[in-house]
């Protein structure tokens, strides 16, 4: 489990996370979601440890891995927070054999040389490379690279595990299949996963809920219905590609609003009163049907 | 028709031009050196190599390029990677010093080597006084084959460093606490053909050192005497032994060229 309380970082003038808040529950994996530069990836660095925040707490597992206690300052090194990492680049030794790749982590625990190579052996039977154990990473295809890069980072055993859009680093044609293959080794594994993408398919695909950034912080986290249904803020309507328009709610006939934009009646589900005041109703792309009658059908997720 | 016709003039015009320039200076280069080799013959070489004041100097010339380059790896390689990896005021300012002996002129460092090491210079009083005089010494042929050499592999280094791909080292930070360990099985294996070129730069430059050297060390044969000072020397009174110094020279820096750029070729681990 990951709590982070109120990060924020800058970069010299450039603010690129403000009082960011998220809660990673136990075994989920959680995308995280949001356009180019807005902060990703400098949130799974806090995260592992090698970038530092200027302010709040992680804690994982309920440990505070960096931060403030009372007056105290925390900060844990990379390699003691349990962590493991997948980077968008294909990061691999270039240097080391598949199996020295691996067996990097191992090494660093101090483990008798029998111990590690059973357990490099297990590690590359997982990601089902065991074959290539003595191959250099630049004879493998990009796909078997991120597995070897994965299979590496599992070595230590971490309890979470942050994954850099990992399919990047693969053929554009192979990304689908690495795409199965990898949520089936997420899965497999049981535990904490933070996935980085800025793909919308790619999110739902991989995960059990969506956290979705922008603007240096989380606009809204949820599963796949929520964040479609009920998008939180015109941001996230538009990074999903929902239509969006501004209106004024004006009456309601059992709990289905009348909202006018620009004079034109639409049907919502508003939960609240709102009567006379200014909203933004989303339509789904699939919850719009055309017929002959000039009237939507269904009007749904408006606030 | 008569247009396409004198396009086509104008192009052989310039490409005749062009190869013009590009031989001239080809020869340019190339035909000094052929000169040296003319003048003398392979069994002439071998009977001056023979030649005590050759031997000697090429004797000091192998230690103190040595001596220098090791100098110069223990000095120049950690503090690229300091340079290269911490943010600190006045960086660039410093960077910037530590490349000046390379554009500085030879005979500027000598002075500047002078002023600091000469029994009256800013730190000569102390070597004095535990009775060492460094100017006219080996350790002064040392000192300056390393000051005007060592700026070679430090910037060798950087560029080694700074091309690291940043997610590799990342990676070993995240599966070891331990910066020596990553430094020494990820980031130095990662950027060695960067320093062995640099340190064989280095090594070059080091052996045909000659301004500071004669400013700082003196020509005293057999003890500040290296190749490219006996060359000067010889060249009046023995010119077959200068020139079979030349040669030996010409041949260690073409052979050193030829492995810098091998090891240029590929770099594995830089970024793509």
């Amino acid at each position: 489990m990951i709590q982070i309380t109120s990060i924020s970082k800058s970069f010299g003038e450039k603010k690129v996370l403000g009082k960011l808040s998220l809660e990673v529950k136990e075994q989920e994996i959680l995308a995280l979601l949001g356009p180019n530069a807005c902060g990703k990836t400098t949130l799974l660095n806090i995260l592992s440890g090698l970038t530092r925040q200027d302010e709040g707490n992680i804690y994982i597992n309920d440990v505070l891995v960096s931060g403030k206690a009372c007056t105290r300052k925390v900060y844990l090194k990379p390699s003691e927070r349990k962590v493991g990492y997948v980077f968008q680049t294909v990061s691999l030794f270039p240097h080391m054999r598949v199996n020295d790749n691996v067996a990097f982590g191992l090494k660093t625990l101090r483990l008798p040389r029998q111990e590690v190579k059973k357990r490099t052996e297990s590690l590359l039977d997982f990601v089902g490379l065991r074959e290539y154990a003595t191959f250099y990473p630049s004879q493998l295809s990009g796909g078997q690279k991120q597995r070897i890069a994965l299979a590496r980072s599992l070595a230590t055993e971490p309890q979470v595990l942050l994954l850099d859009e990992p399919v990047s680093a693969v053929d554009p044609q192979l990304r689908e299949s690495f795409r199965l293959e990898l949520k089936n080794y997420l899965q497999a594994l049981k535990i904490t996963v933070v996935y980085v993408t800025h793909n919308l398919s790619e999110a739902f695909v991989m995960s059990d809920r969506i956290a979705v950034m922008g603007n240096g912080h989380i606009e809204q986290i949820g599963n796949r219905t929520e964040i479609f249904d009920k998008p939180s803020s015109n941001y996230v309507a538009q990074f999903l590609g929902i239509n969006a328009f501004k209106g004024t709610a004006v009456k309601a006939n059992s709990g289905v609003w009348e909202v006018k934009v620009n004079g034109v009646p639409l049907l919502a589900c508003l939960a609240t009163n709102l009567s006379g005041k200014n909203v933004t109703v989303t339509i789904k792309p699939e919850d719009i049907t055309l017929q002959q009658v000039s009237r939507p059908k269904r009007v749904l997720g408006a606030e | 028709m008569k247009q396409s016709f004198a396009n086509s003039i104008s192009d052989k015009i310039i490409i005749i031009i062009i190869a013009l320039i590009v031989i001239t200076y080809f020869l340019f280069i190339t035909v000094p050196i052929l000169a040296v080799f003319l003048k003398i013959e392979p069994s002439q070489v071998s009977a001056q190599i023979r030649n005590a004041g050759i031997i000697e100097a090429i004797k000091l010339s192998l230690i103190t390029s040595a001596i220098a380059t090791v100098i110069a790896f223990v000095l120049a390689v950690p503090s690229a990677y300091f340079i290269v990896t911490r943010n600190f005021p006045g960086k660039t300012i410093i960077d910037t010093l530590m490349d000046l002996p390379i554009v500085l002129p030879p005979a500027v460092a000598g002075v500047a080597l002078l002023y600091t090491f000469a029994p009256k210079g800013l730190l000569g009083p102390i070597f004095n006084k535990f009775g060492y005089i460094i100017p006219g010494s080996l350790i002064a042929v040392i000192i300056a084959e390393t000051f005007v050499a060592s700026p070679f592999l430090f910037r060798s280094a950087k560029v080694g460093f700074e091309n690291m791909d940043r997610d590799i080292v990342n990676s070993a930070k995240m599966l070891s606490g331990s910066r020596l360990r990553v430094f020494f099985t990820v980031t130095f294996p990662l950027s060695i053909r960067a320093i062995i070129s640099g340190a064989m730069m280095t090594w070059a430059r080091a052996m045909g050192e000659f301004g500071a050297t004669l400013m700082f060390a003196g020509n005293i044969a057999g003890i500040t005497q290296t190749m490219p000072l006996a060359i000067y020397n010889f060249l009046y009174y023995d010119p077959l032994a200068g020139i079979t110094l030349s040669v030996i020279l010409i041949i260690i820096s073409f052979s050193i060229l030829i492995i810098v750029k091998l090891l240029e070729q590929k770099r594995f681990g830089a970024k793509k």
